[in-house]
């Protein structure tokens, strides 16, 4: 597909025309139990086209270049006949320029994925009763085109998760995305990582439920703030369902505590250069030292709130590009040593909320919980749920770790860039 | 593309033990109201050719780009990397060949876009004078039309209508926020607006967040329990369903959902009070989750996955069923055209019994009764569970009583199966979104069940 083309087919009829295409390829290695599953690839491209008319809008989506002649005159005609989106103002009109990528990633496209992934479980085989995982290669390359703006970006990474099993049956999961050959020692030796974590691993038994002090993994926190970040878009603002609304410049966390969204980290693989309407994409802190700074803004929403775009369109619903907590100054193994009665997290899941508003919700931990006392790890356990707010856990952040790490897990973690966290008086229940 | 499907098979059996090539086509439209502003409007055409390959293990490549020199570079790199040591079973199955469609009394195609806009402003209107002041609310719709040939013999084309609708609402009062969803789907036409009578629930939806606002909570203790169908389902859903995935029981999803508290030798296994019937259907007439052959080509079939409280069957596709050296039982799905077909549920329910709602009841001295759910979460063993009302009334010497706020049940899957005594003779069926895979496939289902009657759970 070439982008004149569908931007050429369309823009004479209408206002205003964004067209964004995407050609992405992509292999995947799924393995379990210490064997490969599938392999798969992807080898797409897709153009998505925003529309406005007479204050009337419309998206649609193609595959195939060929179906734009049925897609068109449908919808120019169905165009005239729905009501006005008073939400929609107008495209970006500046002419924008936008930064240049500084991507280093020449060693890490020439990794190998099969290689990478047999080897890595026969290193760890013998020394844990099981292994599964998955190993991504992602490129992407992007381009827009509206009436006043044009750009074109790649994006490359990988990533691996990796989740083991010791000899009781107990798990543990590692994981890691990068843009850059900087970070490949550290994706080398994601064996250690795995068993590190399993060196804690010991009197497993079921959890208790209390309010514990708890030191949130990176792969943990980054879940919970991948639950947040999306409320703070200005669509869920305007929705009224979301824990930000009505809450600018109010302090909903403890002032150790910085959110970003930040696209401008290139040793990471969302790093954008502009959004869907052609804004060139900044770091923006949403909530800074503890108090919401932004939300985040297309040149509509951003028009309606009388603030500048943040460069986060999606023209429909603004939204994140990727995450990153400002790291603290304390090291992990004081904040261990430091907690008299408490757990470290590892990872959770199936995080669901009760209550947007107030942001309470239920999470439940998993593939390494913890149990310290007096300093030390004395058990590990199962079998229990966060049940709180993160208004009460962002509240009752004491403490940050210097040491941040790069995650990318399934569909429950956007790329993140997250610390250690230590939370205070987190409420734990269990099944009974 | 369509056009290379049967080339491409022809290409790729000549270096596959067995090689699967489909053209999948969907067309959707979609608009979404917030608070009564049509914030999207949209139509897209997802088209391409997926093709997996059986050699030393599985591979699988999609492409959509009409090129077939792309294409056969595609198939050359999925066997080369299906010769990568791996698993490499699928059960025997028998070629099939055929065409199936699910009817439509109202056509998609014949619905203009802007009556869909129509329709969903006059909710959002009726939401509105409710005094409701969050509102979204999403109507789609899907035309999905696949010609799937495989190297054994297979050639089946279909064409599959599908209507979903999607709100979501909250309600605030004097600082006390409630939050509902309603959520509805099924395969067939517009026909589905008037079954759904969505006025109807949505004015429900909007009276009940009203009256949990205000209600209180009820004291944690001990009581009986009264499980919508809605709850049922939930249930059924997320704790037979789950964990009687064939591939979860095998460790396919051991790193992302994970794996099952049911091992491979548990069939006969109890799990539940003896009235317990736990069934998934993927053949019941215009269910969301409807299909008469799966991905794999093998007919859909009614399964028992809970009998008489034992463990029963499990869900399994080819890759599964043939690691487990048995035969499919239809559970192949995938999301997309894009994605490699998994093991997924179609319709889950609690089977039906004989109670009426008023013997349910009747001698409950102290209960709850939750007719449907907010946050809800399980483990990844899909052992632990907690569900909590969003409908929910206080029940006292068999009467309904004042409406309880969030009510909470953490609980086990043995313990909330084991603790049905009494199962209700009605059937009802809710529609949800099945998130499981990697890439994460949402696929389509139903969920449902009687009211069911559970003795001594603890709530809080």
């Amino acid at each position: 597909m070439e982008i004149e083309n569908i931007y050429n087919r369309v823009e004479k009829s209408v206002d205003q025309a964004a067209v964004k295409l995407s050609k992405s390829k992509v292999t995947q290695i799924r393995f379990s139990n210490n064997l490969i599953d599938i392999s798969n690839e992807w080898n797409e491209e897709y153009a998505s086209v925003f529309l406005a008319l007479d204050g009337r809008t419309f998206t649609f989506d193609l595959k195939n270049e060929r179906d734009i002649e049925k897609i068109v005159p449908r919808l120019l005609s169905s165009m005239k006949k729905i009501e006005k989106n008073s939400d929609f103002i107008s495209l970006n009109d500046k002419s924008n320029a936008y930064r240049r990528k500084g991507m280093r990633d020449g060693k890490l496209r020439e990794m190998e994925g099969h290689e990478f992934v047999d080897e890595f479980i026969d290193r760890l085989k013998p020394f844990v009763k099981r292994i599964g995982g998955v190993f991504y290669k992602k490129e992407l390359e992007d381009e827009i085109l509206t009436p006043f703006n044009r750009g074109s970006e790649r994006q490359f990474g990988v990533e691996f998760v990796t989740r083991a099993f010791d000899d009781k049956d107990y798990p543990v999961q590692t994981s890691i995305t990068t843009s850059t050959d900087d970070d490949l020692q550290i994706l080398m030796k994601q064996d250690d990582d795995v068993l590190n974590l399993m060196r804690h691993v010991k009197n497993i038994k079921d959890g208790s439920e209390g309010k514990y002090d708890v030191i949130f993994s990176p792969l943990c926190f980054a879940s919970l703030v991948s639950y947040t970040i999306p409320m703070a878009s200005a669509f869920q603002i305007d929705s009224g369902m979301s824990m930000f609304t009505d809450r600018m410049g109010e302090r909903i966390g403890s002032s150790l505590f910085t959110l970003y969204d930040d696209p401008t980290d290139d040793t990471m693989f969302n790093s954008k250069t502009f959004d869907d309407e052609g804004s060139p994409t900044k770091k923006t802190p949403v909530i800074e030292k503890g108090v919401v700074k932004n939300f985040l803004h297309n040149f509509s929403t951003a028009s309606k709130y009388g603030v500048t775009t943040t460069g986060n369109a999606g023209i429909v619903s603004p939204g994140p590009w990727q995450i990153s907590v400002e790291p603290g100054n304390e090291e992990v193994d004081d904040m261990i040593s430091s907690t008299k009665k408490g757990l470290l997290i590892n990872n959770t899941w199936y995080t669901r909320f009760q209550d947007y508003r107030e942001g309470i919700l239920s999470t439940i931990p998993r593939d390494g919980i913890f149990y310290i006392e007096n300093g030390e790890i004395v058990e590990s356990w199962g079998g229990i749920r966060i049940s709180d707010s993160l208004l009460h856990i962002y509240k009752n952040i004491e403490g940050i770790s210097r040491k941040t790490e790069k995650v990318k897990w399934w569909d429950e973690t956007m790329h993140t860039k997250s610390p250690f966290v230590a939370v205070a008086d987190v409420n734990i229940s269990r099944s009974k | 593309m369509e056009e290379f499907v049967d080339k491409a098979l022809d290409y790729a059996s000549k270096r596959a033990r067995f090689a699967e090539v489909r053209y999948c086509s969907s067309t959707r439209n979609v608009v979404l109201l917030k608070n009564g502003t049509v914030s999207a409007s949209g139509y897209s055409i997802d088209s391409g050719i997926s093709i997996r390959i059986l050699n030393k293990s599985i591979a699988f490549t999609s492409i959509n780009i009409a090129n077939w020199e792309q294409l056969k570079e595609g198939i050359d790199r999925a066997i080369r990397m299906s010769e990568r040591s791996g698993r490499e079973k699928f059960s025997s199955e028998d070629p099939v060949n055929d065409f199936w469609e699910v009817d439509q009394r109202k056509k998609i195609e014949d619905v203009p876009f802007e009556e869909r806009v129509s329709e969903m402003k006059e909710l959002d209107g009726q939401l509105a004078n409710e005094k409701i002041p969050m509102r979204i609310l999403s109507l789609g719709d899907n035309i999905e039309e696949e010609y799937n040939v495989n190297s054994e013999g297979t050639s089946i084309r279909s064409k599959l209508p599908k209507v979903g609708f999607f709100a979501m609402i909250g309600f605030l009062e004097n600082g006390s926020f409630e939050q509902g969803t309603v959520e509805v789907g099924y395969s067939g036409g517009y026909e589905a607006l008037e079954a759904w009578k969505l006025g109807d629930r949505l004015k429900h939806e909007s009276d009940v967040l009203k009256k949990a606002a205000m209600a209180k909570k009820l004291g944690d203790g001990v009581y009986d329990l009264i499980a919508g169908p809605e709850i049922s389902g939930i249930v059924a859903h997320e704790s037979a369903g789950h964990p009687t995935e064939s591939d979860r029981i095998l460790g396919r999803e051991m790193a992302q959902a994970g794996e099952s508290f049911i091992k491979k030798n548990d069939r006969g296994k109890r799990i539940g009070s003896d009235i317990v019937n736990l069934v998934d259907d993927p053949t019941l007439d215009h269910s969301f989750g409807y299909y008469k052959y799966d991905r794999d080509g093998v007919r859909a079939r009614k399964r028992y996955l809970y009998k008489a409280g034992l463990i029963n069957d499990f869900l399994s596709n080819r890759e599964s069923a043939g690691r487990m050296e048995s035969k499919s039982n239809g559970a192949s799905r995938s999301s997309e055209w894009d994605k490699e077909p998994l093991v997924r549920m179609s319709t889950t329910f609690i089977e039906p019994k004989d109670y009426k709602f008023e013997e349910l009841i009747e001698n409950v001295k102290e209960g709850v009764y939750m007719k449907s759910f907010t946050e809800w979460n399980i483990d990844d063993i899909r052992y632990n569970e907690k569900y909590v009302g969003r409908e929910a009334y206080h029940v006292q010497n068999g009467e309904i009583m004042e409406a309880i706020r969030r009510p909470i049940i953490e609980t086990t899957t043995v313990n909330f199966y084991s603790s049905i005594d009494a199962i209700g003779s009605d059937l009802e069926f809710s529609a949800g979104t099945c998130g499981k895979g990697d890439p994460m496939q949402g696929v389509d289902v139903w969920m449902g069940g009687p009211h069911i009657r559970l003795r001594g759970i603890s709530v809080r």
